[in-house]
């Protein structure tokens, strides 16, 4: 066991420094290209990257004031599906464009009908001729008013269970018939999420993404799929403020003074210090050949609300003035362009975070039944037909 | 950089989880109105010494085994899994004083001895509050020739009424505090065992009257600072290893027991806190080995890591071991069942050398210092 992170003198991090100085401002095309949107893959599109080369890369670029190419959906969880299940010219066609950031991606997954309980979701997808013609209704879309491509699910078979005739597609967000229409969050911040209307909207029949009937596999191994931020572990999903910058801002405005503050802090430091850790050792594990399993739930699980008090009592230390719109809670901001980075925007936001890409509850469901082999929540519909137990529940 | 634990150290936790599980039983204590008494202390120690634990971390110079502070994790936390009363604490506190503290006579006078099993040790730091750092004006040092005689009080002392020898902080006449070799067996020095909630440790107070005692060679700031980071992992490590196995035996027990038709744990009350309890684990089990680490490799961060991992492992071990005589209803509240003993060794391993809260005051403590 070894605690120690990579050093200063560590040959790769004088490699990857090198090409930084040579390239100080690359276009998203070419930190693709030389394998830094996604080191962990394999060639050509990473480097093969272990945690270690993953972490250099992650604080070179940090130190270069350079940032991954801002396109979450893709880089995060769904592209690596393609290496996996996608044909040579899917990859081809979509993973540079991806990779580089001139695709923005969405993910549409959530329905008004039920986010939590996604294999219930009603958009269909019927196969007509060599296309496949979508119809149905999107939710909580986030990016989708950017995006050129849509991963989607839906519905190929309603004659089975629920989770069992579902597919996914990979959807251009410009074909006739797909409406996007922003939804404005309680942050009153420009839109982060839309909902997406799909009426008869034809999609090539090669767009299906691995087999008919594979999406419920492909969509939870996306969800599952987040790719950990070792060295800055931020508030709202690892971006943003962390619990260092917290006690950096309350000892900057003196807040420490306060016993209970000072308390709470010392707190949410040490959280945070431990969360990094348990990041870290999850890299490891796979840099040890353990496949990525539930675990990813449990740190999302200790994540999110660490995140929401790392911004609350950043808020409550502002007093009344904490209320007024955009006011700073510590002169000195994070100088990061992220715009999580703003301690105002990452608080109100921040209420979302036990809620996006699994809730709380859910997630806890997942540990407790996956880890701890506790008993299966019980649901009914799920063995039956999805349209028989859609006309029972009706 | 590999944050995962070798094959070699799951090798000896593995090997002590057996030993453990075979030799200790708890079951004298759990008979109602069992006192430490009960608790099969010199047994269990004759096992534990011939299995040469005792000298695992003394340095093979003196006979020890010279074992880094993560191999002491994985049997320390075995140990503390079991509950397994013996003076194993108090000897290794007392060993990790004379190691860092004493002179080259003091140290090979008594550390042959300990790493073979036949001296025990205890240390004895805190005051009547429970305060550890100096002053200690509880206890005073008077010179007397080559020789120092000790009069006062210590209390909260671990094992010392099984130890031979007792490693002493008390306060020398010009004002500074040092630390004192005594031994236990002479009339100067009286061991009173307290009525100690957790009947799986000795916990004593010591008075000393005009007490013949040797002073260890190093200076209180050499030794204290070296010494308290290493008694706070080791009360981490006890802490972390016994709220995975309150979790464990809950999460079993939570499969089993029925209630209206279902097991308990399909109920999103229990398992929701279930799950809450694993994140505990996973949380406590990350702190301390880190401090273990820092510790063996004398890391800047060991002394934060070390405080970091007894503020956590304190406040998660006493909210999981309550949570669990919760979940197993009345039957959790009997003293029959070893609910209540991980519950009293919780609260008590979270008072002992300072609260979590005075752990935290010390960590950010340090990251001030840093930061300014
Ligand atoms: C900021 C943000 C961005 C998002 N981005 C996207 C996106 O890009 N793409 C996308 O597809 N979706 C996105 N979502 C949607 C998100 O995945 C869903 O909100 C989430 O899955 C929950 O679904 P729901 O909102 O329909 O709530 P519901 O499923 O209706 O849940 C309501 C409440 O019931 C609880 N609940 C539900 N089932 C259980 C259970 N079995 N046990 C206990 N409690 C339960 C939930 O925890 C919750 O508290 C986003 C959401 C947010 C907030």
């Amino acid at each position: 066991m070894d605690f120690e992170l990579p050093g200063e003198d560590h040959p790769k991090r004088q490699e990857i420094r090198a090409w930084f100085e040579a390239n100080p401002h690359p276009s998203g095309l070419a930190l693709a290209q030389a394998g830094f949107a996604v080191p962990h893959w394999p060639r050509p599109w990473g480097l093969e990257a272990d945690a270690e080369l993953q972490l250099i890369i992650d604080q070179e670029m940090k130190r270069a004031g350079v940032h991954v190419p801002r396109n979450p959906v893709a880089i995060n969880n769904c592209a690596q599906s393609l290496l996996t299940h996608g044909t040579e010219a899917q990859r081809q066609h979509f993973l540079w464009p991806a990779l580089s950031g001139e695709h923005t991606w969405c993910m549409l997954f959530s329905e008004p009908s039920g986010g939590s309980d996604l294999g219930n979701l009603r958009t269909v997808a019927r196969l007509d001729g060599d296309h496949y013609v979508i119809k149905g209704h999107k939710i909580w879309t986030s990016l989708a008013h950017k995006a050129k491509v849509g991963v989607l699910v839906a519905r190929t078979d309603p004659d089975q269970p629920k989770h069992k005739g579902l597919s996914e597609f990979l959807v251009d967000m410009d074909t006739p018939g797909i409406r996007v229409r922003p939804i404005i969050d309680m942050s009153a911040h420009e839109n982060e999420y839309n909902e997406v209307f799909l009426e008869d909207v034809r999609i090539p029949a090669d767009r299906l993404l691995g087999k008919e009937g594979e999406g419920w596999a492909l969509c939870t191994t996306q969800l599952q799929t987040e790719r950990v931020a070792l060295s800055r572990p931020g508030a709202i999903w690892g971006h943003g403020p962390s619990a260092r910058e917290l006690v950096e801002g309350l000892a900057e405005i003196r807040a420490l003074a306060d016993g209970a503050i000072r308390d709470e802090a010392a707190q949410i430091f040490v959280e945070g210090e431990i969360l990094r850790l348990l990041a870290c050792r999850a890299l490891s594990d796979r840099m040890n050949a353990k496949a990525p399993g539930p675990e990813g739930a449990i740190h999302k699980m200790l994540a999110a609300p660490h995140g929401q008090r790392v911004v609350d009592l950043a808020k409550r230390s502002q007093g009344a003035r904490g209320m007024i719109a955009g006011e700073k809670p510590f002169p000195s901001q994070l100088a990061g362009d992220d715009p999580y980075d703003d301690w105002d925007y990452a608080f109100w936001f921040s209420q979302a975070v036990t809620l996006g890409v699994g809730t709380q509850e859910v997630l806890k469901n997942v540990v407790a039944e996956r880890m701890l082999g506790l008993p299966r929540e019980l649901d009914p519909t799920a063995r039956l037909p999805w349209a028989e137990a859609r006309r029972k529940q009706a | 950089m590999n944050f995962a634990l070798s094959e070699d150290h799951l090798m000896l936790r593995q090997s002590a989880r057996t030993f453990l599980e075979k030799e200790i039983s708890l079951a004298r204590v759990l008979v109602p109105g069992a006192t430490v008494a009960d608790a099969d202390y010199e047994a269990n120690w004759s096992k534990i010494a011939a299995m040469g634990w005792p000298g695992l971390v003394i340095d093979e110079a003196y006979d020890g085994l010279g074992l880094s502070c993560i191999d002491l994790a994985m049997i320390l936390g075995e140990m503390a899994r079991t509950l397994a009363p013996s003076p194993f604490l108090g000897t290794l506190f007392g060993a990790w004083a004379v190691q860092k503290g004493g002179s080259e006579a003091q140290k090979k006078a008594l550390l042959p001895a300990v790493a073979a099993g036949s001296t025990k040790l205890a240390l004895a730091v805190a005051d009547a509050s429970g305060a550890v750092d100096p002053p200690s004006h509880e206890a005073t040092a008077r010179k007397r020739g080559q020789s120092w005689g000790l009069t006062g009080a210590k209390s909260f002392v671990i094992d010392a009424a099984a130890a031979d020898w007792l490693v002493v902080a008390a306060q020398e006449e010009g004002g500074n505090r040092a630390f004192f070799l005594l031994e236990a067996n002479q009339p100067g020095v009286q061991v009173d065992l307290l009525p100690w909630r957790d009947v799986t440790r000795q916990v004593a107070d010591v008075r000393l009257k005009d007490a013949v005692g040797e002073r260890l060679a190093a200076d209180d700031a050499t030794l204290w600072p070296w010494l308290r980071d290493r008694v706070l992992f080791a009360l981490a490590t006890e802490s972390a290893a016994g709220t995975q196995r309150v979790m464990e035996m809950t999460v079993d027990y939570a499969k089993e027991r029925m209630a209206f038709g279902r097991p308990i744990g399909s109920y999103q009350a229990i398992k929701h806190s279930l799950a809450d309890m694993l994140g505990q684990v996973e949380c406590s089990n990350a702190a301390t080995l880190y401090a273990a680490w820092a510790l063996s490799e004398n890391h800047a961060r060991g002394s934060l890591a070390a405080a970091m991992a007894k503020a956590y492992t304190s406040d998660a071990y006493m909210a999981v071991s309550q949570r669990s005589i919760q979940i197993f209803g009345a039957i959790g509240f009997t003293w029959e069942m070893v609910n209540h003993l991980y519950f009293k060794r919780a609260r008590a391993n979270a008072e002992l050398f300072g609260s979590a809260r005075a752990q935290r005051a010390r960590v950010i403590d340090m990251v001030e210092r840093k930061a300014a």
